[in-house]
């Protein structure tokens, strides 16, 4: 009787889908490499197509003992950010006018989303025409890829604050500097930061795209002049490093979501 | 005493945001819009609940209020003694929270005016609105709410408040953590941190349970004891009028039906005979007023 029952309720925690192991979602991964490695190894996969990972590890190891590694990734690095500063900035200055003033926004709106329409891809002829291949090529297309989402949403943000709030601010007597800064922006913050997040993944797509064009440095720079010389495992590396900065700028853009909005039921969560 | 209890919705209403909703149509009116003179006061130390706010007589005379034509207040007038604890009892959509927003300087009349006067010195009458939903801002702590849009050495003061409404423990939740009981106090406490000498109440009660609804009744009659200020209650609950006020106004077609005075001394015994057969009297009369009886709440 009694071992019947403790069965019944293993059975009920297993189904409620009690939570597994952290490990167990590398298991997958680290197969998939066991097999890439095995595959690699036995030959059946040319050096051409794809190497073995072991090499794409050495690769890494020389690149970075030759700090050609370092070097090209503080140039992206310094593209991207520079290109989120100069675009974000202003898509959050103009969210914040259209936003606010009513007039800004009859006279600025319709011709941003106008804008908006045209994919940042599609500009890269003009773009080459207007800076040539140079920083500035760089700078114009991400902070081009990246405005869009920070201004709609910074836009969005601050149409969408509790209108009841902002009333009872006002009753309270803040200045309007105060409003601006304990009603509005806070309220505005959670769909800012949803912004951020979209635009930080659009950054590297815009970067890789105009380094891949035409850099004489950069990560970009790195896989294409290696695809020259048929060196895979480079190429392979500037590839795992774009995913890597990538993850680090989400990784980034959660952890600023968790601090800023810990007093939202829904992030504190987790 | 457990205020952990069930939290109901609220609805909010959609509201005019067009202008800072300081000037009404009166130029006694206090400006809303002017942070209190917090500096020049003495600060208390300790938890003494603090008696600056000194009530102030609130005069309203034939008050008009028009939305597109429709005629909500028409030619209202009222006298409000300081220091009077007053409810306003009405159906929905009577005009009493109408009044009540145009009292606080959140509307204009279309007519008419509203003046206050404070008995003592020149300073100009403050007026504070609990609204009936507690608008707590979800991104500031307990304490910080409370201390809303006054000088950054106010803490001390809005702990002090906290405490007198019971809620000192939590200065540090976020609001989302709290009970809608527990929220409308916080914003019963930011509302005293202001020190009013007027203090308006649209419906704070409405969406709390039974039992927390009396226990913030007694708060408040207690908080209204300790500080002196005058009181305007807006309610849909008779019972709850008549454990509260000096007087129950009763609103109807944009005027004022009835003015009954509740002479029952505090604290009041729900159960007592007198106080059923005032609060049986008030709600005939609601109840007459209109042959709708099942829109009565």
């Amino acid at each position: 009787m009694g071992s019947a029952v403790i069965r019944a309720s293993r059975a009920e925690t297993r189904h409620g889908g009690a939570s597994a192991h952290p490990l167990v979602g590398w298991i997958v991964p680290v197969l998939l490499l066991a097999a890439w490695q095995l595959i690699s190894g036995i030959g059946w996969l040319p050096e051409r197509i794809l190497p073995e990972p072991w090499a794409v590890v050495r690769a890494a190891y020389r690149l970075a003992a030759s700090g050609e590694l370092w070097e090209d990734t503080e140039i992206s690095a310094a593209r991207a950010l520079g290109g989120l500063a100069i675009g974000g900035g202003l898509g959050f200055a103009l969210g914040l006018l259209t936003g606010l003033s009513r007039v800004a926004e009859t006279a600025l709106d319709s011709t941003l989303q106008m804008v908006r329409n045209v994919p940042p891809l599609a500009m890269i002829p003009l773009v080459i025409l207007w800076f040539g291949i140079d920083e500035g090529a760089k700078l114009f297309l991400v902070a081009l890829g990246v405005f869009f989402p920070i201004y709609l949403n910074t836009f969005h943000g601050i149409r969408s604050v509790d209108r009841d709030l902002i009333e009872m601010a006002r009753s309270y007597g803040l200045t309007r500097w105060q409003l601006y800064r304990d009603v509005i922006f806070p309220g505005a913050l959670p769909s800012i930061l949803v912004g951020l997040r979209f635009s930080l993944g659009l950054m590297w797509v815009m970067l890789i795209v105009a380094e891949t064009i035409s850099a004489s440095s950069g990560i970009g720079y790195m896989t294409m002049n290696a695809r020259e010389f048929l060196q895979t495992d480079v190429v392979m590396v500037g590839i795992l490093l774009y995913a890597l900065l990538g993850k680090l700028a989400d990784l980034v853009a959660r952890g600023l979501e968790r601090y800023c909005l810990r007093w939202h039921p829904s992030y504190r969560a987790r | 005493m457990s205020r952990q209890l069930v939290q109901s919705h609220r609805e909010k209403a959609a509201l005019r945001l067009d202008g800072p909703p300081t000037a009404t149509g009166c130029e006694e009116l206090p400006a809303l819009g002017l942070v209190p003179e917090l500096g020049s006061r003495s600060t208390r130390p300790g938890l003494r609940p603090c008696s600056a706010g000194s009530g102030t007589h609130l005069s309203v005379d034939g008050l008009v209020k028009r939305y597109d034509g429709r005629s909500v207040l028409h030619g209202l007038s009222l006298q409000i003694e300081a220091g009077v604890f007053v409810a306003i009892v009405g159906r929905s959509g009577c005009g009493k929270s109408t009044l009540l927003r145009i009292i606080a300087g959140l509307d204009r009349p279309s007519s008419g005016t509203v003046t206050l006067t404070t008995p003592i010195g020149e300073r100009r009458p403050r007026v504070r609105l609990m609204f009936q939903e507690a608008r707590l801002l979800p991104w500031k702590s307990v304490l910080a709410n409370v201390a809303l849009g006054l000088p950054k050495s106010v803490p001390g003061e809005a702990l002090a408040v906290l405490h007198e409404v019971g809620l000192a423990d939590r200065a540090a939740s976020w609001p989302a953590e709290l009970s809608g009981g527990q929220r409308q106090r916080v914003a019963l406490a930011r509302a005293l941190l202001h020190k009013p000498d007027l203090l308006l109440l649209d419906e704070p009660l409405g969406a709390l349970d039974a039992l927390t609804r009396i226990e913030m009744q007694a708060l408040i009659e207690q908080l209204w004891k300790e500080h002196g200020f005058t009181a305007l209650l807006v309610t849909h609950d008779v019972q709850e009028a008549i454990a509260l006020a000096d007087r129950v106004l009763f609103i109807e077609d944009g005027g004022i039906a009835f003015d009954q005075r509740v002479d029952l001394s505090r604290p009041r015994a729900r159960g007592s005979a007198d106080f059923a057969r005032l609060e049986n009297d008030a709600l005939g009369r609601v109840l007459r007023s209109d042959p709708n009886r099942d829109a009565l709440v």
